[in-house]
């Protein structure tokens, strides 16, 4: 049933969103690991042309290495940076969530007689 | 000497025709325009609700692509065509409510 | 990072900025008794130089402008003529760095770190409320 197009945008941002929370989590874990580059998630830029295309669904959701300067044991997380994200990637998670919900009460009411 | 003959009774003067009954007034035209007024309202009303159901999707995609830039315009709107739909829905039930009552007395 | 969850991203490039400034003071305090014969150059304090970011432009906060060396090649020079590196006079060379000076930097960067802190957990707080909008 929810497969019109902003329930399908909505749901492929989750999947975006939550991979995000993932590699965020696996950054702060190696924080201390010589060699470690942060990964990077993107997946908005791509979800943007595909709504513009029609097709949402047709997204790729990339993780990158991140290219930032490293410190002296090759490791380049900044841990201000993670926490943050991981503090935005979440409040945006629970706003997609918030999405589904509104799309799931309106066709509850429309059924419900 | 003659009789004369009897006079019809009441012939002398004639009664005055009953002054017809005055049929009933129309009221303030309540019963027709009434049942307009309630159409519009009711196609209005899933005007209104179409439109902020429109408004909540395209605000939810901009928020998915990260363009969104107030999370509150979001959840406004949100909440907005949730209030929308859920009253055309009880103004629907309330209707359909009224007309099987209306039904049940006529048989 | 800014935009729909803007604060957080403000405030994380202050967070960045101002770490960058403790650890500039500590490598600074943790350098202070660097010895160094009299004809070479004393280690040299470094400070943060902070720039704000383009507001407006989508970039907002703030941003290191770049690291400056205190130019003060010169130190102090101590009569120590049991240290190794002494010169012919006894003399070596000390960074020229103040302690007070640097405490007093480590006391400020320190505050603004948590104040930039502060701003993240109030605006976290704000957005969390906007998402409840509604909800029962």
């Amino acid at each position: 049933m929810l497969d019109d197009i902003t329930s399908v945008t909505v749901k492929t941002a989750l999947t975006g969103l939550a991979m995000r929370q993932r590699v965020t989590a696996d950054n702060i874990a190696n924080i201390e690991t010589p060699g470690f580059l942060a990964g990077r998630v993107s997946f908005e830029n791509s979800l943007r042309t595909a709504v513009e295309n029609g097709s949402p669904a047709a997204t790729s959701i990339s993780n990158d290495r991140s290219l930032e300067p490293t410190r002296l044991n090759g490791n380049n997380v900044n841990l201000d940076h993670e926490t943050l994200t991981h503090l935005d990637t979440n409040m945006r998670y629970q706003l997609m969530l918030r999405a589904v919900d509104t799309k799931i009460s309106l066709l509850r009411t429309a059924i419900g007689g | 000497m003659t009789i004369g003959p009897i006079e019809a009774v009441g012939a002398g003067s004639p009664i005055g025709g009953l002054a017809p009954i005055g049929g009933l007034e129309a009221t303030e035209s309540t019963t027709s325009t009434n049942g307009a007024d309630f159409a519009a309202m009711l196609a209005g009303g899933l005007q209104k609700v179409e439109a902020a159901q429109d408004r909540a999707d395209n605000l939810a995609v901009q928020a998915a692509t990260g363009q969104l830039a107030d999370v509150h315009e979001y959840m406004i709107a949100a909440n907005e065509a949730q209030l929308t739909t859920q009253l055309t829905a009880a103004v629907r039930n309330k209707a359909i409510e009224a007309f099987n009552e209306i039904m049940r007395l006529q048989a | 990072m800014s935009g729909l969850f803007g604060a957080l991203g403000i405030a994380g490039t202050g967070l960045t900025v101002y770490r960058k400034w403790l650890d500039a003071v500590s490598d600074n305090i943790a350098n202070m008794n660097d010895a160094v014969a009299t004809n070479a150059d004393a280690f040299q304090a470094r400070y943060i130089v902070a720039r704000t970011a383009d507001y407006g432009s989508g970039t907002e906060g703030v941003q290191v402008g770049g690291a400056v060396l205190s130019g003060k090649t010169d130190g102090r020079i101590v009569n120590e003529p049991t240290n190794p590196l002494a010169d012919e006079d006894g003399n070596v060379k000390y960074p020229d760095i103040d302690l007070g000076d640097q405490m007093s930097q480590l006391i400020m960067a320190q505050r603004a770190y948590q104040a930039n802190l502060a701003v993240v957990d109030r605006a976290k707080d704000a957005y969390q409320s906007a998402l409840q909008l509604g909800k029962g």
